[in-house]
């Protein structure tokens, strides 16, 4: 299956990729825990691999930098979501 | 009764059932066991399991939808609390052989059109009779109904299967005991919560007991049924995978060698002897449909 | 790391069949549950709570007892008409959560010196959060699904994931921790009912008007039991969590307008 966060843009620079570590979060089936983190408040910043759930408020990971278009899903609140760009920002938004 | 139904809390079953005798299990069984190749490769010995599995499937469908229903209808909150334990073990049920189905070979697309293929009617027609007493919400008649016919006869069933596999596939032997351990709950609730109701409603017995005759006629039907199509556990006929043991025995009888007739007796018989040994704790009468 | 254990790389069927199943809620369950009876580190030390303060926190947890008492008698009525196999399992899941809440709710009043907790949820028990709860089951005894879901997992869950969260973070320590294994499970709730029924919206965007009157009858019961709740915590009006924010969000996600 490929992956659609590995398809190349023409003119783009490659995606970071990053190493994914435990992070101590703890409400999925071991194999999954390390695609998602607790979001630590107002005072958190998201990684380039990362997106705020709006469902569940659960910051989630990707072994690649995520960029709009691209989609990922929580497991924790069982969405799927697209990120999207809004005034600069990427955020996510639930497609159902 | 409140120390009785203490234990049956929430936290006594995640620490015997999640965390205890399923912890490690995928599908209620271990991650490397496998459906044996003779099976999957032998289609009318496929085709057997098939069938026998969408009853199990059937019988905890209709499990899930009576335990579900009788949480709302429960007089008090230790009895809900056992009763959404209960629902989640049902679920756990429908899904584990369900998987089994996939497992052998079903596709997903045709899970429902395959249940429809083999379902034995008169296993229908059992689920319907408790499934009117769960409509009207009567708990008394729902808990026998569920906890003592339909468990019992689980119970016995899950256990003749779980000689018959125990030798020849590993991987539904583990399944079953899974399930099996799960029922011993279940009907030892029924039967300790039940009985006092059963004391303090004595005019509801006419009623349920009626009920009790109606589902064990449909009971006996099914097996008759099943018997007559499948024959015994698949994996206890002479062609199965026994792995250099001896054959198979279920209440004394090698399984591999019984007839049809033979097998349908023996099960009928446990069934009926539980029935009534059980029904005449709580203080009902077993009603024959003969 | 394989394939099957990135969860972004999965099919949306894949996905679904994977956190609808017996085998995620145990996996998961398992990784905030293990080793904590009734929700709670074994050791975990209590603090002396003023008299107010314990009598604040009996009338909160009274109404969580019948908000959950709603969610389990709801969740448990809804599987004889869930529309799939899927929705079957998943709600049995939800059934034994809601179980759970219950359970350990009543653990804590009583730990807290309640002898009867019957009696005290009786006593106590605020008036809108009864009428949400009668509501919430006719539309079950109804089978009136569309209804079901959005009345129990969009708004009671949202309801509940809001306060929990919020209420965890200014408890006692032993409170604290059992709201935050509470908030694990609601997480699933809501996000069950969000997308259910966002799916459903898309196929049939008629039952939006119908669901919009229910939000308008529902609205209030909601606002009434969040004041009332943040009240008996002894929350300062302007130190109050936005549950405005999360339910509006929520509803706003789904297309209904505020």
């Amino acid at each position: 299956m490929t992956d659609p966060l590995e398809l190349p843009k023409a003119g783009r620079r490659p995606r970071q990729t990053f190493e994914l570590e435990e992070t101590g979060f703890n409400e999925v089936p071991k194999r999954f825990r390390r695609f998602y983190r607790r979001w630590r408040g107002p005072g958190d910043k998201l990684g380039p691999n990362e997106a705020l759930c709006p469902v569940c408020k659960v910051v989630i990971r990707s072994t690649k930098e995520l960029r709009a278009g691209d989609r990922v899903y929580c497991m924790p609140c069982m969405s799927r979501l697209e990120l999207v760009e809004e005034d600069g920002m990427l955020i996510a938004k639930v497609i159902y | 009764m409140v120390d009785f139904l203490s234990n049956y809390s929430i936290q006594k079953w995640l620490e015997s059932c999640p965390q205890g005798y399923l912890e490690d299990t995928i599908y209620g069984h271990g991650a490397d066991e496998r459906e044996p190749e003779e099976l999957l490769q032998n289609d009318d010995y496929r085709e057997q399991q098939i069938r026998t599995t969408v009853q199990l499937i059937a019988g905890e469908r209709c499990a899930l939808a009576a335990s579900s229903g009788l949480v709302n209808a429960a007089p008090d909150q230790a009895s809900k609390t056992f009763l959404a334990t209960q629902t989640l073990d049902e679920g756990r049920h429908v899904e584990i052989f369900t998987q089994r189905l996939f497992d052998l070979g079903v596709k997903p697309n045709d899970l429902e059109s395959t249940i429809a293929t083999y379902i034995n009617p008169h296993l229908g027609k059992f689920a319907e009779v408790l499934l009117e007493k769960i409509d009207k919400k009567d708990f008394v008649a729902g808990v026998v109904g569920q906890n003592i016919v339909l468990e019992g006869m689980a119970f016995s069933v899950f256990e003749m299967l779980h000689a018959g596999a125990e030798a020849a596939n590993p991987k539904f032997a583990r399944t079953l005991s899974g399930t099996i351990a799960d029922e011993r709950r279940h009907v030892g609730f029924g039967e300790n919560r039940i009985g006092d109701l059963i004391r303090r409603y004595p005019e509801k017995k006419p009623e349920v007991q009626r009920m009790q005759r109606d589902m064990t006629k449909h009971m006996l039907a099914t097996f008759h049924e099943a018997f007559a199509r499948n024959g015994g556990p698949a994996e206890a006929r002479p062609s199965a995978p026994q792995k250099g043991k001896p054959a198979p025995t279920y209440q004394g009888l090698n399984m591999a060698e019984a007839s049809n007739e033979e097998m349908e007796g023996a099960l009928s018989a446990t069934v009926l002897k539980e029935f009534k040994t059980r029904l005449g704790r709580i203080g009902l009468e077993y009603q024959s449909p003969v | 790391m394989t394939e099957a254990d990135n969860p972004h790389e999965l099919g949306e069927a894949e996905f679904r069949a994977t956190v609808h199943s017996f085998e995620f809620w145990f996996e998961a369950v398992e990784g905030y549950l293990h080793g904590r009876p009734y929700g709670v580190s074994p050791g975990l030390e209590e603090v002396d709570l003023t008299e107010r303060q314990r009598d604040g926190l009996i009338t909160t947890l009274c109404n969580y007892c019948v908000g959950e008492t709603a969610a389990l008698d709801a969740s448990s009525g809804m599987i004889g008409f869930a529309p799939d196999r899927g929705a079957k399992i998943f709600l049995a899941t939800q059934v034994v959560d809601e179980g759970r809440h219950l359970e350990v709710l009543l653990h804590r009043m009583k730990q807290l010196g309640v002898a009867d907790p019957d009696a005290e949820i009786a006593r106590r028990a605020n008036r809108s959060l009864l009428k949400f709860k009668d509501r919430l089951l006719e539309f079950v005894d109804a089978r009136d699904w569309e209804a079901s879901v959005f009345a129990q997992n969009v708004i009671l869950e949202c309801l509940e994931f809001t306060v929990f969260r919020h209420h965890a973070g200014t408890a006692d320590p032993v409170t604290a921790e059992m709201l935050r294994g509470i908030v694990s499970d609601e997480r699933r709730h809501m996000g069950f009912g969000e997308n259910d029924l966002g799916r459903r919206l898309l196929t049939a965007p008629h039952t939006h008007d119908r669901l919009y009157k229910i939000k308008r009858q529902l609205d209030s019961l909601v606002l009434d039991t969040f004041a009332e709740t943040m009240g008996e915590l002894g929350i300062e009006r302007e130190e109050r969590p936005d549950l405005a924010g999360d339910y509006l969000a929520a509803v706003a996600r789904l297309g209904f307008r505020s």
